[in-house]
C-alpha cells in the first residue's frame, strides 16, 4: 500500500488534497529542519533553566518540572535528538537524494519517519516533567518513546536503501556512506544502549549496566551526531567552494577508522568505577586513537577548503560548517586528553566535562546541523534564506556564548576538581563556583535569543522566502 | 577501493558488531555479579524510595562510587563490582555538584534528612539543591529510606549507632537544659574539657568565625544562636541553645575545647553532624571564638595554659571576664 501511493506521489507532479503536502518533494527533509529550529528554542529553554536552577537553586521553588533534576534531562534529550539530529537528518533527506540524482524514494515514508521521531523528542517534556524517567543519563525516554526512535531509524533507513536502489548516480559519495552508516548503526547502539529487552527498567542489574549505557553514551556522539555532522560538511563545504573533495583514499580511511575506533572507548566514562581493567585500557587506547579519524576527515575537508576560505567565510551556512569543523578540532584534542587516568583524577565529576559536551554538541555537531539548515533549508523548499543578517547575528550569538561558556565551565571544573584532589568537600567548594554558574546562565540567555532568531529565520524562509525557480544545475551541483 | 552499498552496509555491520561482541557481549558474560560483603538486599520502602532517586534526576548531581583519591562523604569505602549486585539501573552518575552518595546511610540521623529535603539549605546554607517538598511526606520517607540504605550493611552499622544515640540525646534533652548540657558536656574527653580557644579573637578572627557560622551553622543554630533556625521545627532533640552554655563554661573558665570537640566530631544521634572533614583547626577555632564572643558574651581565648605564641599573633590581651557564678544562676 505504502509503497504504491509512494511511488505513485513520486510520479504525481504537483500534489493536491489535505494531504498533498506529505507527498511534495523534499517536504519531508523540510518537516526535520523547521522541527530541528523549534527543538533548538525548546531545549536551550530547558537549559536555561537548568542553569538558572545552579544559581539560585530557590527560584522556581517546588515548581516540580523545573527542578533540576526534570530539567536537565529534557535539555539534554531535546537538544540531542531534536534539535542536532533532527536538523541533520533533515539536511540529509535532501542531500541524499540529490547526491544520487534521484528523489527520496517514499516522501511519505519520510514523513512517518519524522512523526515518530518528533513523538520520541517530545515524550521529552511531557514525561520527564512530571517525574516519567528511565533516569539513566541519555537514555532516559521511557520504552514506548526508544520503540517510537527505532522504528523511525528503521523507516528512514529502509526510505534510504530503496532510494539508494534507485540512484541514477552510480558512485556513492561519502556523505551517503555516512547518513546510511548512521541508521545501520543506531539500529543497533540504541537499543543496545536503553537496554530495550527489558522495557520496565531499560537497564540490566548490577555495575554491568553502566558498561551497557557507556557503550550507548558515548556512541550517541560517536555513531549517531558524528557521522551525520560529517556527512552534512562533506556535502555543504566542497558545494561552497565549488571544488571537489580532495581525496577518496582520505575519506574511505575516515570513515571506516570512525567505526572501529569510536565504538570502543565508552569506558572512559566511568574509568575510575570499579569496571574491569582491561576494558579501561582498551577504552583509553582506542580513545588516544581518536586522533587518526578525526585528522583524516578534518585533513580532507580542509584540503578542499583550501585557498577558497574567503567564499566559506562570505556564505553563512559555509562559516557555521567550517567553525563546526574548527570545534570538532578542539573537542577531539581535548577528549582523548581527558581519558587519560591521571588527567581525570581532576577533571571528572565536575563541570569540565560539561564544558566539553556542550562543544561536542553544540559546537561541532550543532554548528555543522546548523550550517546544513541554512545551506540546505533554501534548496528543499525552493525559496531563497529570508535573512542572511540573522544567521550572522546567530552565529555571532552562539559563537560568543559557546565560546564563554567553554571557558567558564573549564575553569569552573579545574577549581572543583583540584579542590577535591586536594582534600576539599564539594560542598565546600560550590561558593567557589558560584560566579561561573552565574556567567555560564547569562552566557546561555545569547546561545537561546540566537535558537530563537534561527526558528524565526526558518520559519519565515519557508512561508516567506522569495521563491526561486532553481535550475536542475544550481541544485545538481554535487561535490 | 570502491564504496558500493553491499560494502557500505554489511561491513558497517560488520565492524559495528564486532565491536558490540568486545565491549558489550564480553563484559556481560564475564563480569562477576557476586555480591561484596557490605551488600544487603532493599526493603520494599527502599526500593520505592531507588525509585524515586532515578526518576527525579538526583543522578545529575550526585555520583554513586568512591575513588580511591576521594575525600568526601563516604570516602572510607572504595566501591567495589559487588556493592551494586542486582540494583537496577545501578545509575553511577557523572557529576558531583552534591557529594557522592554511595556510603551515604547513617551519616545523619532521618530528621535531618526531613529538614534537608524540605528546603536543603535549612541544613546545608550554601547547598544548590532543590527543595523536595513538593514529593509530599511518604515519598520523602521512601527517599530517605533508600539513602538511609545507601552502604548496605555498612550503612546500617551506621544508622542503627544513630539511633542508639539518638534515644540518649533524646533523654538528656528531655531531662532539661541544664542537665542536658552537663550531658553534653561529659560526652567530651576530659583533657578537651579544660582547654581554652588558642586563637586571639580579634576582629579579623571573629570575621572569618561569623563566615563559617553563615556557611555551615545558622539555619539550625539561628542568627541569635538561640536554636531556633529554619531547621529546628524538623529536629529532634532541636540544635542547642547557645546562650545557655554561659552558666555551663568548665572551671566556669573554659569553653574552646568543648566547642572545638563538638565541631569536630559532630554530636551523632542529633542533627548536629561532624565537620571534621569541611572544616580544620583555624576554621574551627575561629567559629568558636565567633560563638563564644557573641552568644556567650565571654570566651576564654589564650587563657592559660598556653604555650609559646604563635609567630603571626598580634598583641592581644583577651578582656572577656567569666561571669561571676551568681550572675548566671
Amino acid at each position: 500500500m505504502l509503497n504504491l501511493s509512494s511511488i505513485t506521489a513520486r510520479m504525481a507532479a504537483p500534489a493536491n488534497g489535505w494531504t498533498g503536502f506529505l507527498d511534495r518533494p523534499k517536504s519531508a527533509s523540510q518537516a526535520f529542519l523547521v522541527a530541528g529550529a523549534a527543538w533548538f528554542v525548546i531545549g536551550t529553554l530547558y537549559g536555561l533553566v537548568s542553569a538558572i536552577d545552579l544559581v539560585a537553586p530557590e527560584l522556581f521553588n517546588n515548581i516540580p518540572w523545573l527542578v533540576f533534576g526534570r530539567s536537565r534531562p529534557i535539555h539534554v534529550n531535546t537538544v540531542i535528538y531534536g534539535f542536532v539530529t533532527g536538523l541533520l537528518l533533515g539536511s540529509g533527506l535532501h542531500y541524499v537524494p540529490a547526491l544520487l540524482r534521484t528523489r527520496l524514494w517514499s516522501e511519505r515514508l519520510g514523513w512517518i519517519g519524522c512523526f515518530f521521531w518528533q513523538l520520541t523528542v517530545l515524550s521529552g517534556p511531557l514525561t520527564f516533567s512530571f517525574g516519567y524517567s528511565q533516569g539513566r543519563e541519555y537514555a532516559e525516554y521511557l520504552w514506548v518513546f526508544d520503540a517510537s526512535l527505532v522504528i523511525s531509524v528503521v523507516i528512514l533507513l529502509f526510505d534510504m536503501l530503496m532510494t539508494v536502489a534507485s540512484r541514477e548516480e552510480d558512485t556513492l559519495y561519502v556523505s551517503v556512506w555516512y547518513f546510511v552508516g548512521m541508521l545501520v548503526w543506531t539500529c543497533g547502539v540504541y537499543p543496545i544502549g536503553n537496554v530495550m529487552w527489558r522495557p520496565a527498567t531499560g537497564a540490566v542489574p548490577g555495575l554491568l549496566d553502566s558498561i551497557f549505557l557507556w557503550f550507548y553514551g558515548h556512541n550517541l556522539p560517536g555513531l549517531v551526531l558524528t557521522p551525520l555532522a560529517l556527512g552534512a560538511a562533506y556535502y555543504v563545504l566542497p558545494r561552497i567552494t565549488n571544488t571537489p573533495l580532495y581525496s577518496h583514499t582520505l575519506s574511505l580511511a575516515g570513515f571506516w577508522t570512525l567505526v572501529a575506533l569510536y565504538s570502543h572507548i565508552g569506558g572512559h566514562h566511568i574509568l575510575q568505577a570499579p569496571i574491569p581493567n582491561w576494558l579501561k585500557v582498551y577504552s583509553v587506547v582506542d580513545s588516544m586513537a581518536m586522533v587518526i579519524p578525526v585528522g583524516i576527515v578534518l585533513a580532507n575537508l580542509w584540503l578542499t577548503a583550501r585557498g577558497r576560505g574567503g567564499a566559506i567565510w562570505r556564505d553563512p551556512a559555509g562559516r557555521f560548517v567550517m567553525a563546526g569543523t574548527l570545534w570538532y578540532l578542539i573537542t577531539c584534542i581535548q577528549g582523548p586528553f581527558q581519558s587519560l587516568p591521571s588527567v581525570q583524577t581532576v577533571t571528572h565529576f565536575n563541570n569540565w566535562t560539561v564544558g566539553h559536551a556542550h562543544i561536542a554538541v553544540l559546537g561541532f555537531s550543532g554548528f555543522i546541523a546548523l550550517g546544513a539548515l541554512w545551506h540546505v533549508l533554501p534548496l528543499a523548499a525552493g525559496r531563497r534564506l529570508y535573512s542572511e543578517r540573522l544567521v550572522n547575528l546567530q552565529f555571532g550569538l552562539i559563537v560568543t556564548g559557546l565560546a564563554g561558556f567553554f571557558a567558564v565551565l573549564t575553569i569552573a571544573g579545574l577549581i572543583q576538581g583540584s579542590a577535591w584532589y586536594n582534600g576539599e568537600m564539594v560542598y565546600r567548594v560550590l561558593p567557589q563556583i558560584g560566579v561561573y554558574m552565574a556567567l555560564r546562565a547569562m552566557l546561555g540567555m545569547l546561545i537561546a535569543s540566537a535558537a530563537i532568531l534561527g526558528l524565526y529565520n526558518a520559519v519565515k524562509t519557508i512561508t516567506s522566502g522569495e521563491p526561486v525557480a532553481l535550475s536542475a544545475a544550481s541544485e545538481e551541483v554535487n561535490p | 577501493m570502491k564504496m558500493t552499498p553491499l560494502l557500505l552496509v554489511f561491513g558497517g555491520l560488520m565492524v559495528f558488531w564486532a565491536s558490540v561482541f568486545a565491549m558489550v557481549i564480553i563484559p556481560a558474560i564475564t563480569l562477576d555479579r557476586t555480591p561484596s560483603e557490605i551488600w544487603r538486599p532493599w526493603t520494599e520502602k527502599e526500593a520505592k524510595g531507588h525509585d524515586l532517586y532515578v526518576k527525579n534526576g538526583c543522578s545529575y548531581c550526585h555520583s554513586q562510587f568512591i575513588r580511591n583519591f576521594d575525600w568526601d562523604l563516604g570516602a572510607e569505602r572504595i566501591a567495589a563490582s559487588g556493592d551494586y549486585a542486582g540494583q537496577t539501573p545501578a545509575i553511577l552518575g557523572t557529576e558531583r555538584t552534591g557529594p557522592d552518595l554511595s556510603q551515604a546511610g547513617g551519616e545523619h540521623p532521618d530528621d535531618w534528612h526531613a529538614a534537608h529535603f524540605t528546603n536543603p539549605r535549612f541544613t546545608r546554607p550554601e547547598s544548590l539543591m532543590p527543595s523536595w517538598e513538593f514529593l509530599g511526606k511518604e515519598n520523602l520517607e521512601n527517599l530517605t529510606a533508600y539513602i538511609q540504605a545507601e552502604g548496605g550493611r555498612d550503612a546500617d552499622f551506621r544508622v542503627a549507632r544513630q539511633q542508639e544515640w539518638k534515644q540518649a540525646a533524646l533523654a538528656a534533652y528531655q531531662s532539661g537544659p541544664d542537665a542536658n548540657i552537663q550531658w553534653l558536656h561529659g560526652q567530651i574527653p576530659a583533657v578537651w574539657q579544660p582547654m581554652p580557644n588558642p586563637y586571639p579573637a580579634t576582629p579579623a578572627d571573629l570575621g572569618r568565625g561569623k563566615k563559617i557560622y553563615q556557611q555551615f551553622c545558622i539555619h539550625c543554630h539561628g542568627s541569635m544562636g538561640d536554636g531556633n533556625g529554619a531547621a529546628a521545627p524538623y529536629l529532634q532533640p532541636p540544635p542547642l541553645n547557645f546562650t545557655l552554655l554561659r552558666r555551663h563554661l568548665v572551671e566556669n573558665r573554659y569553653i574552646g575545647g568543648i566547642f572545638y570537640y563538638q565541631i569536630m566530631n559532630g554530636i551523632t544521634g542529633t542533627g548536629m553532624p561532624y565537620f571534621k572533614r569541611e572544616l580544620e583547626s583555624e576554621k574551627i577555632w575561629d567559629v568558636s571564638n565567633y560563638l563564644a564572643v557573641m552568644f556567650l558574651g565571654y570566651t576564654d581565648a589564650n587563657l592559660e595554659p598556653r604555650g609559646i605564641e604563635a609567630s603571626y599573633e598580634p598583641p592581644w590581651k583577651n578582656g572577656y571576664e567569666a561571669p561571676a557564678a551568681e550572675d548566671v544562676k
